[in-house]
C-alpha cells in the first residue's frame, strides 16, 4: 500500500512537470533574473561590465533618488482614485443596469463594456487626440455647449489639471470591468431577501446597505485588489497620455521604472525598482484582501 | 495503463518542443528557405510610406523565390524598446530601421552586425553622402545603411505672411517678430515647440537652437567627451522658449508638452502659422486645405545657420542568422530606384543620385530647401547620448512651468551633460 501511494505520488508530480517548467520559464526564471539584476551594477551601454553592488541600488533608490517621493505620492493617487472612482460609478451602473428602468439589458451592457473592450493603446491614443487643446474634439464640445471658459485648457500640459485627466481617462476605461462584474454578484443575492425586507419596511437605502453590499462583498474584494494591482503597475495608460510628464506631474512607479531601463538604459536600478515594487504589493495585497473579504 | 501513457505524451511534449527548437536552427544555417524580419515604423494602412515598402518586399520575394519579408510595424519607442529587449535575449530582427542617434547606443550594448566590409565593398557605397555614413557608423565601422536623410526647416503658411505682409523669417529676432505679427490669439499663434516628457522631436528642435548659438552638443577635449556648449549659450536658447511664450505670447499656452503627433495636426489645423519640421510634411499638405500655401525655407539661426541632418539608418541585428540574406535585400531594396519609391510620400532619400531623379526634380518646394539646407545639418553625436537628451526637454519645461529661469536651466543643464558624460561615457 505504502509503495502504491509513493509510486502514484511520482507520477502526480510528473503530470505536473510541463506546467512547472513553463511557469519557471515564464514567471520564476524572469523574478529571479530580476532579482540578480538589482544587485549588479547593470548599464546596457556597458555590456560586460556587470559588477556585483549588493543593496547599493536599493540604497541609492531609496536614500539618494531625488523623484522617489513625488513618484510614489502620483502613483498612490492614480491608484486609490482610480480604483475608488472606478468602483463608485461601475456600482452605480451595475445598480442600474440590474433595475428595472433599463430595458434591453443585454445590449446595454454590451455598450457599457466598450470603453473596456478597446485596446488600452487605442483608447489612450484616441484621448490624446481628443483633449488636443484648439482643435480637439473636447474643445469643440466645449465650445458647442457654450462652456467657452473651459475651451484651450491644457488638459494633459497644465500641472493642476494633467493629474485629474488622466485618472478620468483611466477611470472611463476600467469602469466597465466593475460594473459588469458587480452585475454578476447582484444577480446572485436572492429576490426573496428584497422582498421580504420590503414586506418589513426597509427603505431603499437600508436595503443597500444590509442586503446589496454584503451581498456582493466577496466579489467587491476580489476586483478591488485585482485593480489596486493593475494600476499600481499600469504603465500604458499614463506613458501614452503624458510619459509621466510635465515635470513629472503624472510620474509613477511604472513609468519612472521605464524611464530608467529603456531611456538611460540603467537596468540594475531599473531591477531595483521592480522588485521593490513587487515587494511592497506582497506585504499590502494579502493582509487588504484578507480585511476587504472579512 | 491510463497514467503511464499520460505520462509518457508529457515527455514527448517535451521532448517535441527540444526538438523543434533544434530543428529551426539546424534549418536556418542549411540555406532553407528563409523569412527575413523586417522591423520599422511604415505602415501601409496610414498615409505615408508603407504601401510602397511592402509593394517592394512582395516584388522581392518574387524575384527571389525562397526569401520572404515579414514586415514589422511599431512606433518609434516600441521600436526602440523591443530592440533592446530582444538583445538581452541574443535575438532580434533581420533588418531594423533606426533613428541615427541609436546607433551608437546600440553598437554600445552590442546589438548591431557590423557590416563594414560589404558596404564598402558596395559598388553603389560613393551615391551615399560621407555625412551620411557618418550616422551610420561608429569608430570608423559601418552599421547600417543610411536610407533616409533629411533636415529640417522652417514650414510656414504662406497664404498667412502675405495677410500679414511679412517677409520669410531670417534670424531668430526675424522669427520672433514674425511669429508675434502672425499671432491672434486664442485662433491663431504664430510658431510652437515639441516641449514633451517623451522627448522624441523636442530634443531635435533643441539640438537646432543651439547649434545656431555656434555651439556643439558635445566634444572631445584630452581624450573626454565634455559638453560643447557654454552655460551663456544654453542660457540663450532657453531664453528664446520663455520670450515666445511670454514675452512675445506668439505660442499657444496649451503647447507645453506637445509632442510631434499635437504639433503636426496643430500646424495642419491652423492653429500655428509656422514650425520647425521636416519633410513628412509633405504628406500632411497634400491633406490639408490650405496645402498648397504651406512653403519652407531654411530655418531661422542666431550667430550661424544650422539645422539637424537627420539620418535614418538600416541596420542588421548581430543575433540575425540571416545577415547575408539581409544585406543583399538592403542594397536591392536601397538601389538608386527603388530608394526613390519608397521615400515618395513623408520621407527623403539619402542617395545624392536619387535627389536627382526626376521624381524630386519636379517638387521645388519639398525638395529644394532641404536640400539646399544640408551643408548647415548637423547630427547627434556618435556616442550614447539618449539620456542626455532628456535632459532638453527636463530644461525647457522647467523654462515654461517658470519653475527655473533661462539662466538656471542652462545652468542644470550643462551639469546634467556633464555628469552623465563622466559617469556613463567617459566611465
Amino acid at each position: 500500500m505504502e509503495g502504491g501511494v509513493k509510486k502514484g505520488t511520482v507520477s502526480g508530480y510528473a503530470y505536473f512537470l510541463p506546467l512547472f517548467l513553463f511557469i519557471a520559464a515564464v514567471y520564476l526564471y524572469p523574478f529571479l533574473s530580476a532579482i540578480s539584476l538589482s544587485l549588479h551594477d547593470v548599464n546596457y551601454l556597458r555590456p560586460g561590465n556587470r559588477p556585483f553592488v549588493g543593496l547599493a541600488n536599493f540604497g541609492r533608490l531609496l536614500f539618494k533618488e531625488p523623484l522617489l517621493g513625488s513618484t510614489v505620492r502620483n502613483s498612490l493617487v492614480f491608484t486609490l482614485g482610480s480604483v475608488v472612482f472606478e468602483y463608485i460609478i461601475g456600482l452605480a451602473s451595475a445598480l442600474l443596469l440590474n433595475s428595472t428602468f433599463i430595458r434591453m439589458k443585454n445590449l446595454s451592457k454590451a455598450l457599457v463594456l466598450l470603453p473596456w473592450a478597446v485596446p488600452i493603446a487605442i483608447n489612450s491614443l484616441i484621448w490624446r487626440f481628443l483633449l488636443s487643446g484648439g482643435y480637439g474634439f473636447i474643445d469643440q464640445l466645449l465650445n458647442a455647449v457654450g462652456f467657452h471658459a473651459l475651451v484651450n485648457e491644457n488638459w494633459l500640459g497644465d500641472l493642476a489639471l494633467v493629474m485629474p485627466t488622466v485618472l478620468f481617462v483611466n477611470v472611463w476605461r476600467s469602469f466597465p470591468f466593475y460594473t459588469i462584474t458587480l452585475t454578476a454578484g447582484l444577480a446572485t443575492i436572492p429576490r426573496e431577501l428584497y422582498e421580504a425586507a420590503e414586506v418589513d419596511g426597509a427603505g431603499w437605502t437600508r436595503r443597500f446597505r444590509t442586503i446589496t453590499l454584503p451581498g456582493i462583498r466577496h466579489v467587491s474584494a476580489v476586483i478591488v485588489v485585482f485593480h489596486l494591482i493593475w494600476t499600481f503597475t499600469n504603465f500604458d495608460v499614463i506613458y501614452l497620455l503624458t510619459g509621466g510628464g510635465p515635470l513629472h506631474a503624472t510620474e509613477v512607479i511604472p513609468t519612472f521604472l521605464y524611464q530608467q531601463a529603456f531611456v538611460n538604459f540603467d537596468m540594475g536600478y531599473a531591477a531595483a525598482m521592480g522588485v521593490l515594487l513587487f515587494l511592497v504589493l506582497s506585504i499590502t495585497v494579502g493582509p487588504l484582501y484578507s480585511w476587504l473579504n472579512k | 495503463m491510463r497514467k503511464a501513457l499520460f505520462l509518457g505524451l508529457s515527455l514527448m511534449l517535451i521532448a517535441g518542443f527540444a526538438f523543434a527548437a533544434g530543428q529551426q536552427e539546424k534549418s536556418a544555417t542549411a540555406g532553407q528557405p528563409v523569412t527575413l524580419q523586417v522591423w520599422n515604423v511604415f505602415d501601409p494602412a496610414l498615409p505615408g510610406d508603407g504601401k510602397e515598402h511592402e509593394q517592394k518586399y512582395a516584388e522581392y520575394s518574387k524575384l527571389h523565390p525562397g526569401i520572404t519579408i515579414q514586415h514589422n510595424i511599431m512606433q518609434y519607442d516600441q521600436l526602440k524598446q523591443k530592440f533592446i529587449v530582444a538583445g538581452q535575449a541574443q535575438e532580434g530582427p533581420d533588418e531594423i530601421h533606426m533613428l541615427g542617434e541609436w546607433v551608437p547606443d546600440f553598437v554600445s550594448m552590442g546589438f548591431l552586425a557590423d557590416i563594414t566590409s560589404p558596404m564598402k565593398a558596395w559598388g553603389d557605397y560613393g551615391k551615399f553622402p560621407e555625412s551620411t555614413w557618418k550616422v551610420a557608423s561608429v569608430n570608423g565601422q559601418i552599421y547600417g545603411v543610411p536610407s533616409i536623410a533629411s533636415t529640417r526647416v522652417l514650414v510656414y503658411r504662406d497664404d498667412l505672411f502675405s495677410k500679414a505682409g511679412i517677409s520669410v523669417p531670417k534670424t531668430w529676432t526675424d522669427l520672433r517678430n514674425a511669429a508675434k505679427k502672425l499671432t491672434s490669439a486664442p485662433a491663431q499663434y504664430g510658431f510652437a515647440f515639441c516641449s514633451s516628457s517623451k522627448a522624441v522631436r523636442g530634443p531635435q528642435e533643441f539640438a537646432v537652437l543651439l547649434w545656431s548659438t555656434g555651439a556643439e552638443l558635445v566634444k572631445l577635449e584630452n581624450g573626454k567627451w565634455v559638453p560643447g556648449f557654454s552655460v551663456a549659450q544654453a542660457k540663450e536658447v532657453f531664453q528664446l522658449y520663455y520670450d515666445m511664450m511670454f514675452t512675445d505670447q506668439s505660442m499657444p499656452p496649451d503647447s507645453i508638452g506637445w509632442e510631434w503627433d499635437q504639433l503636426d495636426p496643430a500646424f495642419q489645423a491652423g492653429q500655428v502659422a509656422m514650425v520647425q519640421n521636416g519633410s513628412w510634411m509633405r504628406g500632411r499638405a497634400d491633406q490639408a486645405d490650405t496645402g498648397k500655401s504651406w512653403k519652407t525655407a531654411a530655418f531661422p539661426y542666431d550667430k550661424v545657420p544650422a539645422t539637424y541632418l537627420e539620418v535614418k539608418v538600416e541596420g542588421v541585428s548581430k543575433f540575425s542568422k540571416h545577415q547575408q540574406e539581409a544585406v543583399d535585400f538592403m542594397k536591392w531594396l536601397y538601389s538608386r530606384d527603388n530608394m526613390v519609391f519608397v521615400t515618395q510620400f513623408d520621407n527623403l532619400p539619402s542617395r545624392s543620385d536619387s535627389k536627382d531623379s526626376p521624381f524630386w526634380k519636379n517638387d521645388p518646394v519639398w525638395r529644394g530647401t532641404f536640400l539646399d539646407t544640408v551643408s548647415a545639418g548637423h547630427s547627434m553625436p556618435s556616442i550614447p547620448f539618449g539620456p542626455a537628451l532628456k535632459l532638453t526637454m527636463d530644461g525647457v519645461q522647467q523654462v515654461l512651468y517658470k519653475k527655473a529661469s533661462p539662466d538656471q536651466a542652462a545652468q542644470d543643464f550643462f551639469t546634467g551633460v556633464k555628469n552623465y558624460l563622466d559617469t556613463s561615457v567617459n566611465k
